[in-house]
């Protein structure tokens, strides 16, 4: 039996949808073919703006652009002989490739049986087996770089803590994922958590590391249940122990909490955190791979990139390396969100262009609004304006534009997002997190932020804008760790991209997208006004007033701007400019 | 709040990590997992079984923002404040609930009810906006939705 | 008490014989979770149940489409390989009943990706 899918995602092709449904219903039901194929609706088909479009299953052929008069066609020769019909084929190019991704979603995470079924823990075996030496050989052959933001080769980084003496070394996973809007971190401890015990023991083995620690965010307590099964299972079956494989490797692991601080994403600030002391970062050298947890040489190394481990251990090194770009090698997953479609993790190989990942894996921006900008990389990030969105995905290229990779968050922001309310809102996070050790953060931040709240607030002049910028640079110049150093990223790459909104706030004193309250002005258009009161009734500050007869106005004085009535309103009455 | 059981609770977290080096966070964590936040008397109480400076306790209390001073409001209103959700709309829900239970963000109304807290980012991007109340999870939710949500927890206590 | 290689890979050959020939699968992440995967799980085990079929119900984890969550991917002989979104209980329910049982497709909820 075939099944015919037809997308139905928004309401905009409703009706000649709706007709074509009918229209090949009844031809099935006219020709005895009913219990040829089924029917169906669905949701989605991952191809976008492209008519009607349908997939055959089980061949999995997808037809777009369809009219009723390609009904008889289809079933004539799709449905009754499986043939293809090439005319009207589109051929979908898989864009995603999941290798950190590979089994979430797919083996049970509590099930360790359904790991090793997955290749789990084979390429801990191949490791113990080839030795540290070759071990980082064969990441160096992979090219991989950490997946925690700043991209240094993971190679070097295990190279010289290995080459550090000590009788005792540490390995950590960082699991603090703090940037507001990534989840890719807890994806994969959740969905996949020996992938990531298995990459920390490589990993351990490589630096000669006896001894693993799992950093993960208190705020994740399902990620914290999963790692700890996971560990005390791998314990029970002798995989975590003494002797691990008969090579006479030890290692074991334990789990400590974050508590909610954005700086313990740093590696010095984390140390202390693991130490159970607060959470401040200290000047480097000396670097953690010389004297990190309780003054012995210490790894760390993110979620991300110890889930890709596994892999390159089982496959090799040099056919990780096939995927990617010349600098960037493998994949990247981003948690790609705002204002677009489908939003969700997305896993693509280095070098996919931006567009290809928010239009074509992602479905483009909701409600067909335009698209300002992408912003990655989270608050240590920028804004990337559409002018650049074929640019390549990769560390370098996200650098030359002023933002980085980060740690995967892609934040889709369209017309109705104002730059300057969203650089305070980035700013703000930073402020809030900071840890008050060095000045130029501490009061610096606080400085950007009040420049921008007047902005916002209107009451901004144009030197202000030379004084962000000075604040900015000496930020990036002079603060201890990377919070402070990055932080005032989102605020220069929006006043490099969209220096006409600046102006437009400070000289026209106007919010282009009408989101900075006290520069909005709310007006009733009486011709639309049914006098319905609904906006009234939403209205906080009882700023509205009027009947049936004579319509409702609103009271500048009074109004604070919230567009509670512009939302309620149900007959785009309400006016904002 | 002197709780009866507060020594020997106490003496247990301790006992459980003893022997482990740096385990201060590790406690708190274990304390304010059982009375949802970490009453003064459980500091005193860490400092003298432990035999830890008072100071050394509240320096790491007061520094991370997930140990809670204060005991909380029955049920606990979280906002997400992540980028996702401050984008689609988080901000005018902080408002609402502000405007309608009259409690500003890190306080417990009068009746004890509702603790409203901003969290950044509880990893549910994808349903953004997103607030919790106690254990559940209202997704995509719109100003005019709040009401109802409060009003349903209400209803729960009388 | 450490483990061998060779039992690694025999634990590995015994978990990949005789894999479930019916299954369905729940995204169970906080994500998930968040959006009714523990719901649609419970009604999942309980109409299989009563429908005695022959179907295996697991969790796993976030396959990444968050918009979508609950997620249910569903396997069962004599139908093709579908995932579907927004799953409630009602949803879960006419899984069993159509796609499990009849081997028809639930309409409006498939995300073929």
């Amino acid at each position: 039996m075939k099944r015919i899918l037809l997308q139905d995602t928004n309401g905009s092709l409703k009706k000649e949808l709706r007709d074509f449904h009918v229209a090949f219903s009844s031809y099935l039901r006219d020709n005895n073919l009913v219990d040829k194929a089924q029917v169906v609706l669905v949701s989605d088909i991952g191809v976008y703006n492209k008519g009607i479009v349908a997939k055959v299953l089980p061949e999995g052929f997808i037809y777009v652009n369809l009219n009723s008069a390609n009904i008889a066609e289809i079933v004539d020769k799709t449905v009754v002989k499986g043939e293809k019909i090439d005319a009207l084929s589109f051929e979908k190019k898989n864009k995603q490739m999941r290798l950190v991704l590979r089994n979430c979603g797919i083996v049970d995470p509590e099930s360790i049986e359904e790991y090793i079924a997955a290749d789990g823990y084979q390429g801990l075996a191949n490791a113990l087996a080839m030795g540290p030496e070759k071990v980082i050989e064969e990441m160096k052959k992979s090219g991989l770089r950490g997946r925690g933001g700043a991209g240094f080769p993971t190679w070097m980084k295990w190279n010289i803590t290995r080459g550090v003496k000590g009788d005792e070394k540490y390995i950590i996973c960082n699991g603090d994922e703090g940037d507001p809007g990534a989840y890719m971190d807890r994806s994969v401890l959740e969905g996949d958590p020996h992938s990531v015990i298995e990459g920390l023991m490589i990993g351990g083995f490589a630096v000669g590391a006896k001894h693993g620690i799992f950093y993960i965010r208190a705020e994740y307590p399902l990620a914290v249940e999963r790692i700890q099964k996971a560990i005390d299972v791998c314990r029970s079956k002798g995989i975590i122990g003494q002797n691990i494989f008969g090579s006479g490797f030890d290692f074991d692991v334990e789990i400590r909490l974050g508590a909610g601080a954005f700086v313990c994403g740093e590696e010095t600030a984390l140390i202390a955190s693991v130490e159970g002391l607060r959470g401040y970062p200290r000047p480097r050298p000396p670097f953690p791979s010389v004297k990190g947890v309780w003054g012995k040489p210490t790894v760390i190394n993110n979620v991300e990139t110890l889930a890709n481990i596994p892999y390159i251990l089982f496959k090799g090194g040099a056919e990780f390396g096939k995927v990617g770009t010349e600098g960037s090698k493998g994949t990247k997953v981003f948690a790609l969100t705002g204002k677009v479609k489908n939003s969700g993790l997305v896993e693509v190989p280095m070098g996919t262009t931006l567009r290809e990942i928010v239009f074509d894996i992602g479905g483009g921006v909701l409600n067909n609004h335009a698209i300002k900008a992408i912003q990655t990389g989270g608050p240590s990030g920028g804004m990337i304006p559409s002018q650049f969105f074929d640019t390549a995905v990769e560390y370098e290229s996200l650098q030359k534009l002023g933002s980085i990779m980060g740690s995967g968050g892609m934040i889709v922001m369209d017309e109705f997002d104002c730059m300057i309310d969203i650089s305070k809102f980035y700013l703000g996070f930073c402020v809030d997190e900071s840890c008050g050790k060095c000045a130029p953060c501490r009061i610096g931040g606080t400085q950007m932020l009040a420049i921008l709240k007047k902005i916002s607030e209107g009451k901004g002049e144009p030197e202000d804008m030379v004084k962000l910028n000075q604040i900015a640079q000496a930020m990036q110049k002079a603060s201890l760790c990377g919070l402070g150093q990055t932080a005032a990223n989102p605020v220069l790459s929006t006043m490099k991209y969209f220096e006409d909104e600046y102006k437009a706030h400070v000289i026209d004193k106007k919010c282009p997208s009408c989101k900075c309250p006290s520069l909005v002005v709310y007006s009733i258009n009486k011709e639309r006004c049914t006098g319905c009161s609904l906006c009234a009734r939403n209205c906080p500050v009882n700023a509205i007033s009027g009947d049936r007869q004579s319509k409702y106005t609103v009271d500048t004085a009074k109004c604070i701007g919230c567009a509670n009535c512009y939302e309620a309103c149900k007959f785009n009455a309400i006016v904002r400019q | 709040m002197v709780v009866e059981t507060l020594k020997d609770d106490v003496k247990a977290v301790i006992e459980r990590w003893k022997d482990k080096e740096g385990n201060l966070i590790m406690i708190l964590h274990d304390i304010q997992d059982r009375y949802g936040y970490v009453p003064r008397e459980a500091a005193l109480e860490v400092s003298r079984q432990a035999d830890m400076p008072l100071a050394r306790i509240y320096e790491v209390l007061t520094f991370y923002n997930y140990f809670k001073l204060t005991p909380p409001g029955k049920f606990t209103i979280s906002v997400c404040l992540g980028t996702a959700c401050y984008l689609k709309g988080a901000p005018a829900l902080i408002e609402e609930i502000r405007r309608l239970l009259q409690v500003d963000e890190g306080h417990t109304t009068k009746d004890g009810l509702f603790h409203l807290q901003i969290v950044r980012c509880l990893g549910c991007c994808g349903l953004a906006p997103v607030i919790t109340v106690g254990h559940k999870v209202y997704s995509a939710v719109k100003r005019t939705d709040v009401m109802g949500i409060i009003a349903e927890h209400k209803t729960v206590e009388a | 008490m450490a483990m061998t290689r060779e039992e690694l890979n025999k634990l590995k050959s015994a978990a990949q014989s005789n894999p479930p020939r019916n299954w369905i699968r729940v995204g169970y992440s906080t994500c998930g979770v968040a959006a009714g995967a523990k719901e649609v799980l419970d009604v999942l085990n309980e109409e299989i149940k009563a429908h005695n079929m022959d179907v295996i119900v697991k969790k796993c984890g976030c396959v990444g489409l968050c918009s979508a969550e609950p997620l249910v991917e569903v396997n069962i002989e004599g139908a093709p390989r579908v995932f579907y979104g927004k799953v409630n209980k009602d949803v879960a329910r006419r899984i069993v009943d159509e796609h499990v049982c009849q081997k028809k497709l639930v309409e409006n909820h498939i995300y073929e990706i």
